[in-house]
């Protein structure tokens, strides 16, 4: 008799997920194996019970009642004071519009975007861009080496590229060390958007209040929960003496770009 | 980083009603036990882990091209439903770290034997002990059986540090969670 099939194998044999190579060798050892075979009729009993007690109509109607609060929740906007995000209660598609575009299409040769003063390139491909329009002052792309100064009515809007990363997230930490979750607001962070370049993280946002706020967009392998993206903001916050302009870059894997806003 | 993008209006196809009620019955028959087992594992409760369950299949439906572009659906949809019950406990508060540890009548993830059973309470009660990587890693390896080298690459994480990772978790619980 060969090693048992792990559980995990004989799940995927369940779900019918093993090549077909794999499943043949998975079936002839369980129809040998006592202990094996006992494992895999346990998936078949603990699916039986399921579909007995939650029919699919139940799940189906379920399933669509959370699809759309998700979907409701992608598109709200922030309720955090601090944070205004204009046309809160108009549809999303048309706060894209009448914000987005306004913000970042260029204006002609003669009012270009201003670049950043350095690049905001992460490892790789990957990269991020913070970019403030709005105002009175033409649109640019806040530098990673500096505070940028933001002016009255001033909003900004985060973008980056992926390159081989497969979330994104971003959260802001204000002079007193509140953190707010930007993208999402809760939950894990948003898988990034399908296609190679820059893709932009929706709506665009305003501060209201003063002083600096840092706002830090991370790049990840695996979601990572806003909660945890927070308490790592938190523990950054205290390291620097709780001093929001010395933070260093948060405890989580993957790639991130930190700009240093400074509100009017 | 290149120069200013102009937006574009990005307009996606609604699916049919009846796509997705087809997409809908064949998750359910292939995935929803297991979804739904490991709800309960965490959540201990029969109301909020069929909304749980609920939660991680609208996802698959918000995400339909993630998730049909995985290898193994079974594996995302039980490392998303990992996350998001582990992600439920921890946004109630301070009360989830006495979560695991109550002695209330666990709830069987359907196969194993008492050896089994005993190994996942004993993952459940250690689990408020560690931080959220090393939770992922404990329950997929010792709960879903996986190697060490599909919980690496669940979690997008070296094989060395998923070693470390349990094995410090096993340094909680004895002899029962050594790591092969």
């Amino acid at each position: 008799m060969s090693a048992h099939e792990s559980s995990w194998t004989l799940r995927r044999l369940h779900a019918g997920e093993l090549s077909a190579p794999e499943a043949t060798r998975a079936r002839e050892h369980v129809d040998a194996c006592e202990a094996c075979g006992a494992t895999l009729r346990s998936f078949v009993d603990a699916q039986a019970a399921f579909e007995a007690e939650v029919p699919f109509e139940r799940f189906e109607a379920g399933v669509e009642r959370a699809r759309a609060r998700q979907a409701k929740a992608s598109v709200e906007p922030a309720t955090r004071a601090q944070w205004v995000r204009p046309l809160m209660a108009v549809a999303a598609s048309v706060v894209v519009l009448v914000l987005a575009r306004p913000l970042l299409e260029t204006h002609g040769t003669a009012d270009p975007v201003r670049p950043p003063a350095a690049g905001n390139r992460l490892k790789g491909g990957a990269g991020a861009e913070l970019r403030i329009g709005g105002g009175v002052d033409p649109q640019r792309v806040a530098s990673t080496e500096a505070p940028e100064a933001l002016q009255p009515g001033e909003r900004v809007r985060l973008g980056y590229t992926a390159d081989a990363y497969r979330y994104v997230a971003a959260l802001s930490v204000d002079a007193q060390g509140e953190v707010t979750p930007l993208y999402p607001e809760s939950g894990d962070s948003l898988a990034v958007e399908p296609g190679v370049g820059q893709h932009w993280l929706p709506e665009s946002v305003e501060f209201t209040g003063a002083g600096a706020e840092r706002v830090v967009l991370v790049l990840t392998d695996a979601p990572v929960s806003m909660d945890a993206l927070s308490d790592a903001a938190r523990k950054a916050f205290d390291a620097a003496g709780r001093d929001v302009t010395r933070m260093a870059p948060l405890d989580v894997a993957g790639a991130q770009t930190q700009w240093i806003l400074q509100k009017p | 980083m290149t120069g200013p993008t102009p937006l574009a209006l990005k307009v996606m196809p609604p699916r049919s009603n009846e796509d997705r009620r087809a997409v809908l019955r064949e998750l359910y028959v292939k995935y929803g036990g297991s979804v739904r087992e490991r709800c309960r594992y965490l959540l201990k409760d029969e109301s909020r882990a069929e909304d749980a369950m609920h939660d991680v299949f609208a996802r698959v439906l918000v995400h339909g091209d993630s998730f049909r572009a995985e290898a193994s659906p079974l594996t995302w949809l039980m490392k998303i439903a990992t996350h998001h019950c582990l992600n439920q406990l921890r946004s109630e508060g301070a009360a989830w770290r006495k979560w695991f540890a109550r002695d209330e009548a666990a709830r069987s993830e359907g196969h194993g034997g008492a050896e089994a059973m005993e190994t996942r309470d004993l993952v459940r009660k250690l689990l408020a002990r560690v931080d959220a990587e090393t939770q992922a890693a404990a329950i997929h390896y010792h709960v879903d059986g996986m190697t060490l080298e599909e919980v690496a690459a669940v979690l997008g994480r070296s094989v060395p540090t998923v070693r470390k990772r349990l094995e410090h978790f096993a340094e909680l619980g004895g002899e029962e969670l050594s790591v092969r």
